[in-house]
C-alpha cells in the first residue's frame, strides 16, 4: 500500500492563543445551578429557566457532547402511535420490567407524563422519525407491552442533546464549560453551590446557587466493558456521598445485552425491536430456553444473563454471541439502523448487512444513584438530582430500554421546576471563603506530589476487578474480595501522582480526581450487593440466592458515607396498584 | 464469569506518532514522536491514550464517547481533520508510516491537540439555531404531523456533531476568520429546511448576507473531511437555492450563479465579459477595462462580437428541461454534491442513484470507505 502522505507543517496552522482567555467571574451566584449538561441537566435548566429562576449549569464538557447523545433506540411514552397503547400499561411494564423493586409512585408519575414531554420536545423540534401518517413513529422496545419507543433512527439521544441545547442558547443560558464539578459547596445545613475546576483557564472557581441541581449521569466507567463514555464517572454521586446524602440501589448496575466486540460500544436494543435474532455459536436461538415468549425482546437482565451463561457453559463465539440483522434487509438496516451499522464497520470491521455483529453484556446503565423524592429533592436542602445519577426510583432492579432518556427529560423538568421554586422563595446565599480555601489546599497538596504511583493502573485495575467479581452474575465471595481490592485501591490511591502540573487542560488532574469518585462509589456498591442476599433484576446470584425473596428485600439499600467509611440502612419501596408477581418473559 | 481474556488486548502491534505539542505558559512548539505497543484494533484516540498513560500525562486532548457521536476528538492527521476515535490505526503501523498529529485547523490552539470552541460556537449561535415555529403548538397538543419525505430534506443536516472537522479545513474561512462556515451553514439550513420553521425568509435573508452563504469557495474540503455525512457544502448550495427561490439574489455570489445559467442556457458558454457587470455592477467593470483588455490581447477572454453560440448548445438547453420537467424547486433542485454522486454511481444500495437531495441518501451516512485510509489524508 502507497500512501502518499504529506508531512508538513500546515498542520500546525492555526494561530495559537497568546493572551490568557476571559476568566469567567469566580463569586458568580445563581438562583438554580445545574451541574451536568445532558438530556436532564439541560432540561432541568430549561424548566428552571422558564419558572422565572436565573439559571446556569456548569459541565465538564460541553452540553453536546454529554453522554446522553450516545443514546441510540429512543424514548418510551404511551403516545398510541403504532397501536393501542396507555399510560397505565407503560407503568406496569416498568413496575415488572423493575422487578417490583421501582417505586410505583414515581413509576405512574413518568408514565402519565411522559407523553406530553415527548410532544414538547417534537414542538421544539426534534427530528423524530415519522409514522406513515406523519405522526411521531414508535418501535417495539425489550418488555414493553406495545411499540411504545419513540425514536430518531438510532440517533435519538443525538436529536435530543441537539434540541435541548437549542433551546438552551435560545433561552441564553450561561453554561460554565468545561468546568469539573469537584465539590459541593454546604453551609448552614443547605447546599450552597459547587467548587468547580476550571479545565480550560486552571483554576479553582466557587459557584455560589440557592439550589443545586445534580445532573452528571452514570459511573460505567468502574467497568472494563462499557458502553460508557471516558466522561462517565459518577462525578455528582460520589460529591453527593461526600456531604452525606445516601445513594440508594448502587448494586443495580445494568449489563446491557448487546454491546460491541471488543470496544464495548453500544448496539442499540432498538435491533432486537426491528426483528434481529441472538444465536449461540451452534447456530441456536438460545432465547428459547430462557424466555421462550418474548425472545429477543425479554428484558435486559434476562437476555444478559442467558447469554453470559451460553458464554460460560462453552457456547460463545470467542467469548461472544451473534446478533443477527441479515434477514432484516439492507433496505432496513440503513434505514433505521444506519447507526448500528457505522459502528460495526468502523469499530469491528463487519456489516452487518452481511454478517452478524458479535456482542456481549457490558455494564450499561446504573439503576442506583443519589436517593430523591417525586421532584428531584434531596436528603439535603437545596441539593437536587435528575437522570442517570439519581434514583428516584423509576427502574428499581432493571431498566426497560427508553425509559433512560425518558426519566431524564420528565424528572429532569420535575426537578428543575422545584428547584426554581425554592429558589425564589428563599433569598440568601453564600459560599464560605473557608471552603474554596481547603478545596485549594487539597488540590495543591495532590498536585505537589511527586513520587507515586500514576492513576491509570488503579483506574485499569478497578475496572477489570469490578467486571469479574461484581458483574452480571454475584457470587459471595467474589463480591467480598472485591471489597478488599477496591480497600487497597484506595489506599494506593492516597499516593498517587498527577504528572501534568500545568493550569491549562490539565486533564491528568480531572483524570485523577475522577478515579477517586470511582472508587468510593465502587465501595458503596459492594456493601449494597452482599447485603442483597437473593436475585433480583440486575443482581444476580445463583449460587447462594437464586430467587427474589419478596418477604425480606423489597427494599432498597441506602448507602450514607461516614468518616471515609460505608454505613448501609434499608427503605421500603412504595407500592401503589401492583403486588409482585413472579416475573417471567 | 465474563471472560477477562475477552477484554484483555489479543495481537498487539507497534505504533509510532509525532505529535505536535503546543506549550501554552511558554508559546513554544515541538514535534514530538511517540511509539507504544497497542492492540490490532486501536484507534488514534487509543493510541493517545497510551501515549497519555504510559509515557507523558500532560498530553491534552479532548475526548468523551469513544463511539463517533459526542464530537470531541476532532483534531489533524497528516495535515486533515478527522475524529480520533473514527481512525483506526492499522493499516498506517503496517505500511510504516508515522503520522502526523496536531491540532484543528482555523481555531486557537489552547494546549498541544486542544483549540478554543468558542469562535465555532459564537458563529453556530449566530444562526438562531433553534425552532422557530410561529406558534407555541399544534391545536390538539401533540406533534406536528409531517410526512416523513418532507422531514428527509434535513435528514443529513441533523447528523452534524459540531466536531469542527469542517470547519477546521475551510478555506474560505482561512482568508476570512469571520465567514460563518460550514458548521453553522449546515445548521442553518437544519431549520431552512424544517417545515415547521416559520422564518425561512428572514433565516435566508441573514445568511445571504456578508461573510454568509456566498462566500463559500465550493473547494468541497468540509464534505470531504466530514466524518458524520453531513455534507456542508450540499448544505450551502441548498441554501442559495432556496434564497434564489424567494427572490433573495442582491448578493455577488448570487449573481454571479444567475448569471451562469442565463449564459449556459442562452449560447451554452459562459460570456465572460459580461460575467463581470451582471454580477459585480458597471463601476466596477470599468475599473476593470484595462485587466480585461489585457486578458484579450493574450486570448484569454474570447471577443464578445460577434456573439456566437456554442456547438453543444441543444444538450445543453435539453438539460434545463429535463430538470424544468422534474420541477425540483428550491433545495430540491441541489442534487448531491460531486463526492456523493460518484458515491452514487458505485453504490449498489437499495436507495437507487437519482433520487435528488430530498432523498435519504443512505449512501451518505454510511463510510463506504475504510476509515484509516481516509484518516491517512491520501
Amino acid at each position: 500500500m502507497s500512501h502518499q502522505y504529506v508531512d508538513r507543517e500546515v498542520a500546525c496552522s492555526a494561530p495559537a492563543r497568546t493572551v490568557p482567555i476571559t476568566s469567567v467571574a469566580v463569586d458568580a451566584k445563581h438562583d438554580v445551578l445545574v451541574i451536568g449538561a445532558g438530556c436532564a441537566g439541560m432540561r432541568a435548566a430549561i424548566e428552571a429557566h422558564d419558572a422565572g429562576a436565573e439559571v446556569a449549569i456548569v459541565s465538564k464538557l460541553h452540553p453536546t457532547r454529554s453522554h446522553s447523545g450516545a443514546a441510540e433506540g429512543g424514548i418510551n411514552a404511551a403516545l398510541g402511535n403504532a397501536s393501542e397503547d396507555d399510560p397505565e400499561t407503560h407503568a406496569y411494564d416498568t413496575v415488572k420490567g423493575s422487578d417490583y423493586l421501582g417505586d410505583q409512585d414515581a413509576i405512574e408519575i413518568l408514565c402519565n407524563e411522559a407523553p406530553a414531554d415527548v410532544y414538547q420536545l417534537e414542538n421544539w423540534g426534534a427530528v423524530f422519525s415519522r409514522t406513515e401518517d406523519g405522526r411521531i413513529a414508535q418501535r417495539p422496545f425489550g418488555a414493553a407491552g406495545a411499540p411504545r419507543t419513540a425514536y430518531a433512527a438510532d440517533i435519538t439521544g443525538h436529536v435530543l442533546i441537539q434540541v435541548l441545547y437549542e433551546q438552551l442558547v435560545r433561552r441564553d443560558i450561561q453554561v460554565y464549560e468545561e468546568f469539573f464539578g469537584w465539590r459541593l459547596v454546604v453551609d448552614d445545613d443547605r447546599c450552597q453551590g459547587v467548587i468547580a475546576w476550571d479545565l480550560l483557564h486552571g483554576g479553582l472557581k466557587a459557584i455560589g446557587a440557592k439550589t443545586t441541581i445534580l445532573a452528571t449521569g452514570g459511573a460505567g466507567r468502574l467497568y472494563a466493558g462499557t458502553t460508557n463514555a471516558y466522561s462517565c464517572t459518577g462525578d455528582a454521586m460520589a460529591m453527593a456521598l461526600r456531604v452525606g446524602v445516601p445513594l440508594k440501589d448502587m448494586e443495580m448496575m445494568q449489563f446491557h445485552p448487546t454491546t460491541l466486540s471488543p470496544t464495548g460500544v453500544l448496539i442499540t436494543e432498538g435491533c432486537r425491536g426491528e426483528g434481529a435474532f441472538l444465536f449461540n455459536s451452534e447456530g441456536e436461538r438460545f432465547l428459547e430456553r430462557y424466555a421462550p415468549n418474548a425472545m429477543e425482546l425479554a428484558s435486559r437482565d434476562v437476555i444478559s444473563r442467558a447469554e453470559q451463561t451460553e458464554i460460560d457453559e462453552g457456547r460463545g463465539v470467542e467469548g461472544n454471541v451473534l446478533l443477527d440483522l441479515r434477514h432484516l434487509g439492507a433496505e432496513k438496516i440503513i434505514e433505521r439502523l444506519p447507526g448500528t451499522r457505522e459502528l460495526s464497520l468502523v469499530f469491528a470491521g463487519i456489516d452487518p448487512i452481511h454478517t452478524p455483529i458479535p456482542v456481549r453484556p457490558g455494564a450499561h446503565y446504573h439503576m442506583g444513584g443519589v436517593d430523591t423524592d417525586i421532584w428531584g429533592r434531596t436528603e439535603l436542602e437545596g441539593l437536587y438530582a435528575a437522570g442517570e445519577v439519581a434514583c428516584v426510583s423509576v427502574h428499581g432492579a432493571n431498566r426497560l430500554g427508553g425509559n433512560a432518556l425518558m426519566e431524564t427529560i420528565t424528572f429532569g423538568k420535575r426537578a428543575g421546576r422545584h428547584a426554581a421554586e425554592w429558589a425564589l422563595a428563599n433569598t440568601t446565599v453564600a459560599v464560605p471563603p473557608s471552603q474554596l480555601a481547603d478545596a485549594e489546599r487539597d488540590l495543591k497538596a495532590l498536585l505537589a506530589r511527586t513520587e507515586g504511583e500514576r492513576p491509570w493502573q488503579i483506574r485499569d485495575e478497578l475496572a477489570r476487578t469490578m467486571h469479574e467479581n461484581f458483574g452480571v452474575f454475584r457470587r459471595e465471595e467474589q463480591m467480598l474480595e472485591q471489597g478488599e481490592i477496591v480497600g487497597a485501591l484506595r489506599d494506593r490511591y492516597e499516593q498517587v501522582v498527577v504528572e501534568d502540573k500545568g493550569d491549562v487542560f490539565n486533564s491528568d488532574l480531572t483524570q485523577a480526581l475522577e478515579l477517586e469518585f470511582l472508587l468510593e462509589l465502587a465501595d458503596c456498591m459492594v456493601v449494597c450487593g452482599v447485603a442483597r442476599k437473593e436475585s433480583r433484576g440486575a443482581h444476580a446470584r445463583p449460587h447462594d440466592f437464586p430467587d427474589r425473596d419478596d418477604e425480606n428485600f423489597l427494599k432498597h439499600t441506602l448507602v450514607t458515607w461516614e468518616d471515609g467509611r460505608t454505613s448501609l440502612d434499608w427503605r421500603p419501596v412504595t407500592m401503589t396498584k401492583w403486588q409482585p408477581q413472579e416475573r417471567t418473559y | 464469569m465474563i471472560d477477562a481474556t475477552a477484554h484483555a488486548p489479543d495481537k498487539t502491534i507497534e505504533v509510532a506518532l509525532k505529535i505536535w505539542r503546543f506549550d501554552s505558559s511558554t508559546g513554544e512548539r515541538t514535534l514530538k514522536e511517540y511509539e507504544v505497543d497497542a492492540p490490532e484494533w486501536v484507534t488514534l484516540l487509543d493510541v493517545l491514550d497510551l501515549i497519555k498513560d504510559k509515557v507523558d500525562g500532560s498530553l491534552a486532548y479532548r475526548k468523551s464517547c469513544r463511539m463517533m457521536i459526542c464530537g470531541s476528538c476532532g483534531m489533524r492527521m497528516d495535515g486533515a481533520a478527522v475524529l480520533a476515535c473514527k481512525t483506526r490505526m492499522y493499516d498506517i503501523a503496517q505500511s510504516g508510516h508515522v503520522p502526523v498529529v496536531s491540532a484543528m485547523g482555523n481555531l486557537p490552539i489552547v494546549k498541544d491537540l486542544v483549540v478554543d470552541m468558542e469562535p465555532f460556537w459564537a458563529k453556530f449561535k449566530a444562526m438562531k439555531p433553534y425552532l422557530q415555529p410561529g406558534y407555541d403548538q399544534p391545536l390538539d397538543g401533540k406533534e406536528y404531523v409531517i410526512s416523513q419525505e418532507r422531514m428527509n430534506v434535513i435528514h443529513k443536516e441533523s447528523l452534524c456533531i459540531n466536531c469542527g472537522c469542517c470547519v477546521s479545513e475551510c478555506n474560505s474561512m482561512e482568508s476570512d476568520p469571520e465567514f460563518l462556515g460550514p458548521q453553522a451553514l449546515a445548521k442553518g439550513m437544519r431549520f431552512v429546511g424544517d417545515p415547521r420553521d416559520a422564518r425561512k425568509v428572514e433565516r435566508l435573508d441573514e445568511y445571504s448576507s456578508e461573510h454568509g452563504i456566498w462566500d463559500c469557495t465550493r473547494c468541497y474540503f468540509c464534505n470531504e473531511r466530514c466524518p458524520k455525512g453531513v455534507d456542508p457544502r450540499d448544505a450551502i448550495a441548498k441554501l442559495g437555492a432556496e434564497a434564489m427561490r424567494e427572490g433573495i439574489d442582491e448578493d455577488m455570489g448570487a449573481k454571479h450563479a444567475n448569471w451562469f445559467v442565463t449564459s449556459a442556457k442562452t449560447t451554452g458558454w459562459l460570456r465572460e465579459t459580461e460575467l463581470v457587470p451582471k454580477t459585480q455592477g458597471i463601476v466596477s467593470s470599468i475599473k476593470q477595462m484595462k485587466f480585461a483588455m489585457g486578458l484579450a490581447v493574450k486570448g484569454k477572454v474570447p471577443p464578445p462580437v460577434p456573439p456566437h453560440v456554442a456547438e453543444g448548445v441543444k444538450e445543453s438547453r435539453a438539460l434545463f428541461e429535463l430538470v424544468k420537467q422534474q420541477d425540483r424547486q428550491g433545495a430540491l433542485g441541489i442534487v448531491q454534491g460531486e463526492r456523493a454522486l460518484s458515491r452514487l454511481e458505485h453504490d449498489d444500495g437499495p436507495e437507487g442513484g437519482d433520487q435528488g437531495m430530498g432523498s435519504r441518501d443512505h449512501a451518505d451516512i454510511t463510510p463506504a470507505e475504510e476509515p484509516t485510509r481516509k484518516g491517512a489524508g491520501e
